[in-house]
């Protein structure tokens, strides 16, 4: 009988092949009370087991295949330092001393009081390391319990095999011929563990945390694993196996099809241009952004510089970061939004927490509320832009006063560095986030007055329909193509156009490639977005013509009835 | 016996690679080396220990090294908080 798991998908893609059970790693482990005179054999049992995984491991360290990910050593090298910890590899003998106990026992103690430590910290990437001292004490214990290894022992055929495990570390990754699995699923684990990034990074299909795929899969089932929507079929009968060997199929082409629009020109079928832009949070994007083929940054949130630390960043170091990802884009635009805090995204210390922070002093009214702050900012973006071709958006804004408090600040900041005779673009240009409705129905002043706007289809979806995105109890109400959201949109892009200056959509709208056409026929020509959407939505640029599409939108456009809209959008995308 | 204390000024603070090369450093020394963060003392040359400090930017550790080499050690450590852990940011 067919039965379905869900899971976390970490590595998309389809794998259908046979079940290969890692042997069970949740080890049963037993209290034994030892007399005093065993106790030194005991500990020396102990030590001998530490010191054959440590042997094993760097035997390992020596094994790692030339082709392998980057992180792997790194990633071993982490597990030899555990293992050498002396939390690790001594406290266990004084527990066997202590408590009269077996090897066992007392290394099992010491690994729950540690995770039990990890599972305090606040970090999610240093929480998760808890499955790092996990997989160390494993190794451990099967040494001592006489059960040196946890994979399967039949090899053969290894590419229609998935491999079913409680929990796989790095080293077990290695300790299997690598790449020939056609994929992973795991009872544990999440998209931040190692072996989520080491799945990725090899492009194997993998789903984890299905909690307890291993008790319920047996040797040799033919299994379905799809790696995106965090799926696998156990058992699967013939028009579910039928559906999956077509969905692999198409995945592949598709796939294969994407990557090859890297480097070709986004325009419709009737020839118009279309700009592809990437979001980005961190300096090292960039990498991803080249891979996407994105022609420029249309929006590089700056907020990073300023989280999750006690200060302020200085100019100085601010500069740096804008520098790097403007010298890196050699010449592409790169946009930078000036530092948006407050409602969703607090900061210690600058931003009070209120009753409803969505609506409170955030964005550009809390950097013109601090001056200081928004100078050095200011100042440092003025900086960059010496050094590529940047551009400054500043969110949230609601009327033209706080437009002119800008231009002041902007003014001040490029005089300050004129006296420190320090070199800027003087004619960066200045652009404004569309995000609250005020803003969208008078864009036209605003378009006047900036060089280009950029919506933010998810705070103006927000505003707009009154619903908070932070609370579940309304996230239904969330909808992208509601008629008055479409409208402010069409309000702003018709403003821009106007004024003969570009909008783009810099929200989530922008990197669904189901409103793609809905968006080009709205007007919409620079789309900015997560470089992992980019390839689709250029995809469907490239099967859009403009011309044929003038009705349907006009249509959705007059639409009043949310309900309808579906229907619509099905018949547009056809 | 030889303390000091340091801010963490590299961007991602004593994360899982920093946290690596500062117990690898620290092993080198025959002295006791602890670091101390919101009464939480550990030892340097632990890995887990010290990323169970998780100490992220901005915060203040205070570094102690007691034994034949603590001056080298001490020397050594401080160059690595300086050196934002050759992370450069």
């Amino acid at each position: 009988m067919s039965f379905t798991l869900h899971g976390i998908g970490v590595s998309p893609g389809i794998a259908i092949g046979v079940a290969r059970l890692a042997s069970h790693s949740r080890i049963e482990v037993a209290h034994y009370v030892l007399s005093q005179q065993h106790l030194d054999k005991e500990t020396a049992r102990f030590d001998d087991a530490i010191a054959t995984v440590r042997n094993e491991m760097e035997t390992l360290r020596t094994q790692i295949p030339l082709n392998a990910p980057a992180e792997l050593p790194a990633f071993l090298d982490m597990h030899l330092m555990i293992l050498n910890d002396s939390m690790l590899s001594e406290v266990p003998k004084q527990l066997i001393r202590s408590q009269q106990c077996n090897a066992e026992w007392a290394l099992t103690q010491q690994m729950e009081h540690l995770v039990a430590q990890f599972e305090e910290i606040e970090d999610v990437y240093l929480r998760e390391r808890k499955t790092d001292v996990v997989q160390v004490v494993e190794r451990v214990l099967k040494v001592l319990l006489g059960h040196p290894d946890n994979l399967p022992s039949t090899e053969s055929n290894l590419a229609d095999c998935i491999l079913v495990a409680h929990d796989l570390s790095p080293a077990d990754m290695i300790g299997f011929k690598r790449q020939q699995f056609a994929a992973f699923v795991t009872d544990v684990g999440g998209s931040t563990s190692h072996t989520a990034i080491l799945a990725r990074s090899l492009n194997i299909s993998s789903v984890m945390a299905l909690h307890n795929a291993h008790t319920l899969i047996r040797d040799n089932e033919i299994i379905i694993v799809d790696g995106e929507q965090g799926v696998v079929i156990v058992d699967p009968d013939d028009a579910e196996l039928e559906e999956y060997q077509l969905r692999q199929h198409q995945w592949q082409i598709e796939h294969q099809k994407l990557k090859r629009l890297t480097t070709s020109r986004a325009a419709t079928l009737d020839g118009v241009e279309i700009e592809l832009h990437a979001n980005i949070e961190l300096p090292q994007d960039v990498l991803s952004v080249k891979e996407s083929g994105a022609t420029g940054i249309g929006l590089f949130r700056s907020e990073f510089l300023f989280m999750n630390r006690a200060d302020l960043p200085t100019e100085e170091e601010q500069f740096e970061a804008y520098r790097e990802v403007a010298a890196a884009m050699q010449g592409m635009p790169v946009t930078i939004r000036t530092l948006d805090v407050g409602a969703d995204k607090p900061l210690g210390g600058l931003t009070q927490h209120t009753l409803n922070p969505a609506l409170g002093r955030r964005a550009i009214r809390l950097c013109l509320a601090e001056s200081a702050l928004f100078h050095t900012q200011l100042r440092a973006l003025l900086r960059a832009s010496h050094y590529g071709k940047v551009k400054i958006l500043i969110p949230m804004l609601s009327n033209l006063v706080e437009l002119r408090l800008t231009y002041a600040a902007i003014e001040r900041a490029k005089a300050s560095l004129t006296a420190d005779s320090i070199p800027f673009d003087s004619g960066v240009e200045v652009g404004g986030m569309i995000e609250i409705p005020a803003a969208a129905l008078m864009a036209g002043a605003f378009a006047e007055r900036l060089d280009f706007l950029s919506i933010g289809t998810n705070d103006l979806i927000q505003y707009t329909l009154a619903i908070d995105r932070a609370d579940d109890g309304v996230a239904y109400l969330y909808d992208p193509t509601h008629p008055a959201v479409l409208q402010l949109i069409s309000i702003t892009l018709r403003a821009g156009e106007k004024a003969g200056k570009p909008v783009s959509v810099c929200g989530e709208m922008a990197g669904d490639p189901k409103l793609t056409r809905l968006l080009i026929g709205l007007g919409l020509r620079r789309f900015s977005m997560q470089p992992a959407s980019l390839l689709s939505v250029k995809q469907q640029v490239l099967k859009t013509h403009i011309g044929n599409n003038v009705n349907m939108t006009q249509k959705i456009l007059k639409a009043s009835d949310a309900e309808k809209m579906e229907g619509f959008l099905i018949r547009l995308n056809q | 016996m030889l303390q000091q204390e340091v801010e963490i000024t590299n961007k991602l603070g004593l994360h899982a690679r920093a946290s690596a090369k500062l117990t690898q450093a620290a092993g080198q020394f025959q002295s006791a080396i602890w670091i101390t963060r919101n009464q939480r003392r550990v030892n340097a040359k632990s890995i887990m220990g010290v990323m169970m400090l998780a100490a992220a930017k901005g915060s203040i550790i205070r570094l102690e090294a007691d034994g034949s080499d603590e001056n080298a050690a001490m020397e050594t450590m401080l160059a690595l908080f300086d050196n934002k852990f050759g992370e450069g940011e």
